[in-house]
């Protein structure tokens, strides 16, 4: 029987495009003891650190969690890092949910961290295409990198196979104006990367095309920083959260499933007008958290928008519209302010920032926040990564 | 002298700089991580031989007698792994799925953009061919390939064993003949380049380019004192000689500098075409993009390796919003 486990402490360093003040050494450092303060604990008390650190060269470093374990007090503590593309900081937290879960350590960290913008490119003398061309080693390398896979041409696959199918779903319209909201929304978040920054759905509309059919300002963005989530048992949760006067936020469901890297029309291959990742996820966190209805019984939604019409795919793959109806999401006021879910209030990926091994951590902490603030009952944590988004995985938490 | 694993122009010099933020000094210095191989192609080696010789390799199971392309496995994980056999597969198929295509591209690829990559189902394979998709008639704009769009695979002239050795095109760009050759090569293909379309001047072109020129007149201005729009045009030079229905003007990037003047008495790196010269009122407003004005056939260029420096252009009406 897996015990219960808690959220009993979140930190986060701000998301900035570039960190020049900061190595990757200096953003773990930040996440930590801001976590370590919020959960109001010594770093002493916990037993082990789950990193979720997705793409070696960004850190230029094959295991750059080595050179964290030390300068972040758990010497001598085990350590283990988790990589799983975009999804890599939710199968973070599944590792160390599931650290506490088997009465394995009844404390345990997770840590999400990324640089990315260190890499340069001399040619053009900028960033971005540098960057693309480091996530690009994450395809497949026998077939598809030396034809031009990138991470955008692989999730606009998908979006495109869908559109096919539903010709009438995803209209411009409606992912321009998510964009415009979840933009207004990371104003709220102060660690969001794009706040102060106005985008409405007409600029959003009217912004270039990087990769047909994804715009510019409907795109996630490339990020530096890190976060980190302290996970506790059921007992000294409480006794934690007694004494920060916090309720505990405990994770009830958990799901996920990597789907086949080869696309095809039958068998198990990937089936391109699908994400069956997200899907299957979503049904395995339902089942253990015991939902049934969840448009109804889901409030708060964290999730990883590497692009908006993917975010509008997902939200009708994990059941809060039907397929091939995910502009309902606007057009039926769902995700609008009022509406009955309230979608990526951090601003999103697109918004907030994507430091890849770790933006999931920030979803969470998101998450944790608006149930604690406002105080809601049940939050999903959404997680896509790999190409042709293979993988996913979902947190369910409750407030306590 | 042999071409490298590394193109040389990528490769930076040795140093280092100084950055201050906030009146503290911050080291950067440049550098790689780099692993050079000679990466054994092991059982997928067949494949790549194959198309050295203009064949296309599939594998079919020996139990259950599914088919994939490429030929990615040895065994059937679906037979409690079965034995797979090659077998040569049609050159002529159809689109999985609408493809994407890419504009702004990664580092090695800058020089292609735009380019298609799609998925083609081949013969009675259940699985779909990842490849480079191209036209014959200029720049690939969304609607020349959809799902179910029959195309053909063509072969470079020169092959090394890679996927880049291959590509497809739609097959209403082929003759029959063409469609009926096995192993067409990109040489046998009509790759006429499209004219440099001829703009005929009128009286309200030049209306409307006097206009322009003052909205770009302030455009330069503004990335004189905006560090985020230099920043854009930064270690960047190119001459644009631009011809519209008003006549002719040119825009100089001058490493994080924007210079317009009028006529066209210059040697351009590149040219382009806008027919209708308000099309540069509404982007010094960042009310539309040169990309996306590409991409609709609005605006024409000489040469499509220069999509980098319009990603560039396209930056600055932006970082002057933001400024």
């Amino acid at each position: 029987m897996a015990r219960k486990v808690a959220i009993v402490g979140a930190g986060q360093t701000p998301c900035k495009g570039r960190w020049v003040e900061k190595t990757y050494w200096g953003l773990a450092q930040m996440a930590v003891a801001a976590a370590i303060k919020d959960a109001g604990i010594s770093v002493k008390e916990v037993e082990g650190v789950i990193y979720g650190i997705y793409n070696d060269i960004f850190e230029l470093s094959a295991i750059p969690e080595h050179a964290l374990h030390g300068i972040i007090g758990m010497a001598n503590k085990p350590g283990m890092r988790v990589t799983c593309g975009g999804a890599t900081g939710a199968y973070a937290m599944l590792t160390a949910y599931t650290w506490v879960a088997s009465g394995l350590y009844d404390i345990v960290m997770c840590l999400g961290v990324e640089k990315a913008t260190d890499a340069f490119d001399f040619d053009s003398q900028t960033s971005t295409p540098e960057v693309i061309k480091t996530i690009a080693w994450s395809g497949d390398t026998f077939f598809e990198r030396e034809i031009g896979w990138t991470a955008s041409d692989s999730y606009a696959e998908v979006v495109l196979a869908y559109m096919d199918m539903y010709p009438g779903d995803l209209s411009d319209e409606v992912s321009a104006k998510i964009s415009e909201l979840l933009c207004q929304q990371a104003q709220n978040n102060p660690y969001a990367q794009r706040r102060g920054e106005i985008v409405t759905a007409d600029m959003a509309m009217k912004s270039r095309y990087i990769v047909y059919p994804f715009k510019l300002l409907e795109t996630c963005v490339y990020t530096e920083g890190a976060g980190a989530i302290i996970f506790a048992e059921e007992e000294k949760a409480k006794a934690i959260c007694r004494n920060m006067a916090t309720p505990p936020v405990w994770i009830t469901g958990i799901g996920a499933a990597n789907e086949h890297h080869v696309a095809g029309i039958q068998g198990n291959h990937k089936t391109m007008h699908r994400i069956l990742s997200d899907h299957i996820a979503a049904r395995a966190a339902y089942q253990m958290a015991g939902i049934t209805n969840p448009l109804k019984e889901i409030t708060v939604i964290e999730l990883h928008d590497a692009y908006i019409k993917q975010l509008q795919i997902t939200m009708a793959e994990m059941g809060f519209v039907p397929l091939g109806r995910a502009d309902d999401l606007v057009k039926e006021g769902l995700m609008l302010p009022g509406g009955p879910i309230l979608v990526n209030p951090s601003g999103g990926l697109t918004y907030a920032g994507h430091y890849v091994g770790g933006s999931n951590m920030m979803s969470c902490w998101s998450a944790r926040r608006e149930l604690i603030t406002r105080g809601l009952d049940r939050a999903l944590v959404h997680s896509t990564g790999s190409t042709i988004a293979q993988y996913a995985c979902i947190l369910i938490l409750e407030r306590g | 002298m042999p071409e490298k694993v590394i193109p040389l122009h990528m490769i930076p010099d040795k140093g280092s700089e100084i950055l201050i933020i906030n009146g503290k000094q911050y080291l950067q210095t440049n550098t790689a991580m780099f692993t050079f191989y000679k990466r054994s192609k092991g059982e997928l080696s067949p494949y790549f031989l194959g198309l050295k010789e203009k064949k296309i390799y599939g594998a079919k199971c020996t139990n259950c007698g599914i088919i994939r392309v490429p030929p990615f496995m040895e065994r059937c994980p679906d037979c409690e792994f079965a034995a797979m056999e090659l077998m040569e597969m049609p050159d002529r198929g159809k689109l999985l799925h609408t493809p994407p295509i890419t504009y702004f591209a990664h580092s090695l690829f800058q020089d292609m953009a735009p380019f298609g990559r799609g998925r083609v189902l081949l013969g009675e394979s259940i699985t779909a061919l990842p490849i480079l998709l191209y036209t014959t008639k200029g720049v690939l704009r969304p609607g020349i390939f959809k799902r179910d769009t029959p195309v053909k695979v063509i072969f470079r002239d020169e092959r090394v064993g890679a996927p880049t050795d291959i590509f497809a095109v739609p097959m209403s760009e082929l003759s029959e003949e063409q469609i009926g050759k096995n192993g067409l090569q990109e040489s046998e293909l009509d790759w006429t380049n499209p004219q440099e379309p001829q703009v005929k001047e009128t009286a309200e072109g030049h209306k409307a380019l006097d206009k322009a020129l003052i909205g770009l007149s302030k455009l330069s201005d503004g990335v004189k004192t905006s560090a985020r729009a230099q920043h854009d045009l930064a270690g960047w030079r190119r001459v644009i000689r631009v011809n519209t229905s008003g006549g002719s003007f040119g825009i100089m990037i001058e490493d994080g500098r924007l210079e317009i003047s009028a006529g066209e008495n210059y040697s351009p790196d590149f040219i382009i075409v806008c027919e209708d010269p308000g099309l540069f009122t509404e982007w010094v407003e960042y009310r539309e993009s040169l990309t996306n004005a590409i991409i609709s056939a609005k605006l024409w260029i000489s040469k499509n390796s220069e999509f980098k420096t319009i990603f560039k252009l396209d930056r600055v009406p932006r970082s002057l919003k933001r400024t």
